[in-house]
């Protein structure tokens, strides 16, 4: 009955209609295609992150306790404890049997692979031409099952690090900085003096800015003498059966080796605030649009019942309670929003698939070919529940003014 | 379309058997109690109704005459359950006795929103002056609506009702006609129709023929006079004196207070 009366109302007024539903149709759409490019560029860093660098990284240094040592003997919360000029404890520059700590870590239950590295900073100098770089001293094969790196290759083999004195695989963005291509000879000055010429034997790109832009890869001999750390392993890589729980891992390997041992969660930290932050600010932003659609909503229910006030009187005269004049108002905003966030999720679709699609070239945290796209069914729910209750709350105000006009007023109104 | 061609309200299955106007001590199908109402507040309080007490029994065709102002559709609102009674006066003083209106014994006061919405939806048929038809809606389905809401049978049943009613008041070819573009007189006979929809105990009319010519007038007032002859109850306020008296009953009302309830020749 309620439906009846609403349907016809909404029928009636095709124009008005068509305008709210064409506004919450471009929020939904809207909402649906900023979600999907930020969740794509969120999961695109995280993904080359991840697969480059490892899951879990165990380091050369034992952690940091946060709690002060007075505190951890004078519990009480009122004490005033002070202690001044403290030094942080002398790290320890080595991770002490790492080949022991690799093969204990490989049993973990979890524990896909784990690789050794040795790193460093060195100058690389070609021509006039000098760039900082991260030395990653790596056991390429053991490196491969950890990270995807291999697969990032554009240019050269990583196996050639095996075959050639002081070979160096470089990040494209560092090539393209130096200048230099493959098989060229580039010198690496590390800052403790050492000092060679290394052949570029491999160019890679993960697509992730930063590193493409600072790392370069030499096989794990070639690193400790370049950086005089002989015989020095200061990181282990790790890779789990499922990157979303490294962190839980990379707590159990602290408290099992005791050194510093950090997920790739923690090591991105800064980028995941950003990118919070980011998510944060395109939900408001069309969270702002809906709310627009809905006043859009509003605004032509007013209308609707303003126009409508004898249609209440006489509905109310035959039987029609507050709350069915209510509902009628509510069913057709509930229309408006049904047909709305339908077509909303609908051209939403379409312009996620259209974007994917444009051949825009992205180059800033990360590099990518297209628009990067992300999406899942938990977001086109969320647009289609998110419009609707909006929808339907804008449908309130006209509902329950509808609701409260006395019918005898609107009809001594007429006379 | 002419009063004579009306077709005869006995046959009609909504019709109610002809009786002679109920013994007075019958229970009232709507009586009011002392009835006072004051619209506004303050220095702008209007005592619309100073305790009127009024009661309409089952059967009873009953015209309510009287100068503008005198308080007529305000009874006929209260006698409806559209509207509710004052409880105080102006000053804030409680009548006494209090100011009640009974609906088939049901006080109005003790019934919420919804409960006397559902006693207008079954026992009312209100017909005002100016139609109020919903202008979205075909004839048919205005008449269906009451029935819709009563949601006693089901649409294709009410849709058939409503047909049925039309077709009885001279509308057969009218049914699936947006209600805006029917005639006044064809949308008063639509409004009429509607307020039978449910069978109602009683059909309150506020001024039906108020915005009619002269023959539309005739053709209402003749449907009024067959259905009260089918033994509907007739309530209805007017201004037409030769409207008034074919009902049985006048009341007549001045300054909020009826001064006259006379028997007429109907």
């Amino acid at each position: 009955m309620r439906w009846f009366i609403s349907t016809r109302y909404f029928f009636s007024h095709k124009r008005q209609s068509l305008v709210c539903i064409a506004g919450v149709t471009i929020s939904v759409t809207m909402f649906i295609a900023m979600l999907a490019m930020m969740n794509g560029f969120t999961d695109k860093f995280i993904y080359e992150t991840v697969e480059s660098s490892g899951h879990v990284t165990v380091h050369d240094e034992p952690r940091e306790r946060d709690t002060q040592i007075l505190e951890r003997f004078t519990r009480s919360p009122d004490a005033l404890l002070a202690i001044e000029r403290t030094k942080p404890r002398e790290n320890i520059k080595q991770i002490k049997n790492p080949s022991g700590l690799i093969a204990q870590l490989r049993r973990m239950p979890g524990i896909v692979a784990a690789a050794p590295e040795v790193t460093g900073e060195a100058i690389a100098t070609y021509g006039t031409k000098h760039v900082n770089m991260q030395i990653v001293g790596i056991e390429p094969e053991q490196q491969q099952r950890v990270t995807t790196i291999g697969d990032d290759l554009k240019e050269g083999d990583f196996k050639r690090l095996r075959t050639t004195a002081d070979g160096v695989v470089i990040g494209s963005g560092l090539q393209k900085v130096l200048g230099a291509k493959l098989d060229d000879t580039v010198v690496l000055t590390s800052n403790t003096g050492g000092r060679t010429s290394a052949r570029i034997v491999g160019i890679f790109e993960t697509g992730v800015t930063p590193v493409d832009y600072s790392r370069a890869y030499m096989l794990v001999n070639s690193a400790q003498t370049l950086l005089d750390k002989k015989n020095v392993i200061n990181r282990i890589v790790l890779r789990t059966d499922d990157y979303t729980q490294a962190e839980a891992y990379a707590a159990q390997i602290e408290s099992i080796c005791g050194y510093r041992t950090e997920s790739w969660q923690e090591a991105s930290a800064n980028f995941l605030k950003i990118f919070k932050v980011q998510t944060v600010i395109t939900y408001v932003i069309t969270g702002a649009l809906l709310i627009v659609a809905a006043f859009g909503v509003l605004n032509i229910l007013i209308m609707a019942v303003l126009e409508r006030v004898n249609d209440i009187a006489i509905l109310k005269s035959f039987g029609f309670s507050r709350s069915d004049i209510t509902l009628v108002y509510i069913c057709q905003g509930l229309v408006i929003g049904l047909i709305g966030a339908t077509t909303g999720v609908i051209s939403g679709k379409l312009v996620v698939e259209g974007l994917r699609r444009l051949p825009i070239k992205v180059e800033g945290l990360v590099k990518s070919e297209g628009l990067m796209m992300s999406e899942n069914a938990g977001m086109y729910i969320q647009a289609f529940c998110a419009s609707i209750a909006i929808v339907i709350l804008a449908a309130m105000y006209p509902a329950r003014r509808a609701a409260k006009y006395d019918p005898v007023e609107v009809i001594r109104g007429a006379h | 379309m002419a009063p004579t061609d009306l077709p005869q309200a006995t046959p009609a299955p909504f019709s109610r058997p002809a009786r002679g106007p109920s013994p007075k001590t019958a229970p009232a199908l709507l009586e009011a109690r002392n009835v006072h109402r004051v619209l506004g507040s303050g220095d702008a309080a209007n005592d619309v109704l100073k305790g009127v007490n009024l009661a309409v029994h089952r059967n009873e065709y009953v015209s309510i005459v009287g100068a503008s102002g005198s308080g007529k559709s305000t009874l006929l609102y209260l006698l409806g359950g559209l509207d509710r009674p004052s409880r105080r006066d102006a000053a804030g003083t409680p009548f006494d006795p209090p100011s009640r209106v009974l609906i088939d014994g049901q006080d109005t006061a003790t019934l919420n929103d919804t409960d006397l919405a559902l006693v207008r939806n079954e026992k009312i048929g209100f017909v005002f002056q100016f139609h109020y038809l919903l202008k979205e809606f075909t004839a048919q389905e205005n008449v269906a609506l009451p029935m819709l809401k009563l949601n006693r049978i089901a649409k294709s049943q009410a849709m058939d009702r409503a047909a049925m009613l039309l077709k009885r008041f001279g509308l057969a070819d009218k049914l699936k006609r947006r209600a805006n573009r029917l005639s006044g007189g064809e949308q008063q006979r639509v409004a009429i129709a509607r307020a039978l929809a449910n069978e109602p105990a009683v059909v309150l009319a506020d001024e039906p023929t108020g915005n009619l010519d002269r023959k539309n007038s005739e053709i209402v007032a003749d449907l009024f006079a067959q259905l009260a002859a089918g033994g509907q109850t007739i309530v209805m306020v007017t201004h037409d004196n030769a409207f008034a008296e074919r009902a049985r009953r006048m009341v007549t009302m001045e300054d909020g207070t009826v001064i006259r309830d006379t028997v007429t020749l109907g």
